[in-house]
């Protein structure tokens, strides 16, 4: 998505980002990033609270209209939970067993042989 | 008279940060024996300033979810990775519709969210509230799907292209992008 958006910048489109991955967000570069700290697929704001997703849109626009240069990134100042221990789940090594771990290695090779049937077929 | 209350420093939570997503997704797949992804890149990035005032510019709301196919097995809320799901091409669709876009093909936090709500990575409804608030001019005709798994090279040569040639087609000034 990143790399969407710097094509669309490039090209006299300007844009902006609505999402919850920060570092992989910036590390690529783009122009305008409303970064909401929550677990990821919750980009647009909390599930079932319209007025927090109206929020966060509102603030990405502000930042369509204000931004001053590339790179600008804004947090959105709303919170997922007031505990922040949801943020050391996210592929937590700690919880991986060896036998967890092969098995989890099985799973990805399925997934990658299904990707590939599918992008081949495409 | 009245001394005002003062507000104290407190300092929030070590781990309370942003997630280092790219060094947790290294370290993982390190585990599971596979090489280290290489996420795309650069130093500087392009900008273009907003041409017209929002009231005035037409918006083109770009997404990575998928459109539903119960053929392809379990989409719904909470539904295990699925990469039968995928999508291998920029997609559109009418912006009047409601479209059923689900994202049981990516990785999202399936252990704290379930994506029961697809206004969470989808503010279609919210940026037509915009509209009707003339706070944005106008949406594009049609939003647009692109995929997330093809390999950078295929997203730079083949899939951005296509978006900026439908975006043009619509005449859109400006893009809200929303990864799931």
């Amino acid at each position: 998505m990143s790399l969407a958006a710097r094509h669309l910048e490039a090209n006299g489109i300007s844009t902006v980002i609505m999402g919850c991955a920060k570092d992989i967000v910036e590390h690529c570069g783009v122009p305008r990033f409303l970064f909401s700290d929550f677990p990821l697929g919750n980009s647009a704001g909390r599930p079932f609270d319209a007025a927090s997703q109206a929020q966060t849109l509102e603030l990405a626009l502000e930042l369509l209209e204000r931004a001053p240069a590339a790179r600008t990134t804004m947090q959105s100042p709303l919170r997922w939970s007031l505990d922040a221990a949801w943020k050391l789940d996210y592929l937590d090594m700690t919880k991986l067993t060896p036998d967890k771990l092969a098995e989890r290695r099985k799973e990805f090779d399925v997934v990658k042989a299904v990707a590939k049937t599918k992008r081949e077929a495409s | 008279m009245t001394t005002a209350q003062e507000t104290k420093t407190v300092f929030a939570a070590e781990h309370d940060v942003p997630i280092p997503y790219m060094q947790r997704t290294r370290d993982y797949y390190q585990a599971l024996g596979f090489n280290p992804y290489r996420w795309a890149h650069f130093v500087d990035a392009p900008f273009t300033p907003l041409r017209t005032p929002l009231a005035r510019t037409r918006v083109a709301l770009i997404t990575t979810a998928a459109p539903f196919q119960p053929e392809l097995g379990d989409q719904g809320p909470g539904a295990p990775y699925n990469a039968a799901a995928k999508f291998y091409k920029v997609y559109s669709l009418p912006s009047e519709s409601v479209p059923d876009l689900r994202i049981s093909h990516v990785g999202y936090d399936r252990v704290h969210t379930t994506a029961a709500d697809f206004n969470t990575y989808l503010p279609l409804a919210r940026l037509k509230e915009a509209v009707a608030a003339g706070r944005i001019g106008s949406l594009g005709p049609r939003l647009f799907g692109t995929p997330t798994n093809r390999s950078q090279r295929v997203t730079i040569e083949a899939d951005n292209p296509e978006l900026l040639r439908r975006c043009r087609e619509d005449g859109v000034d400006a893009a809200v992008l929303v990864p799931s």
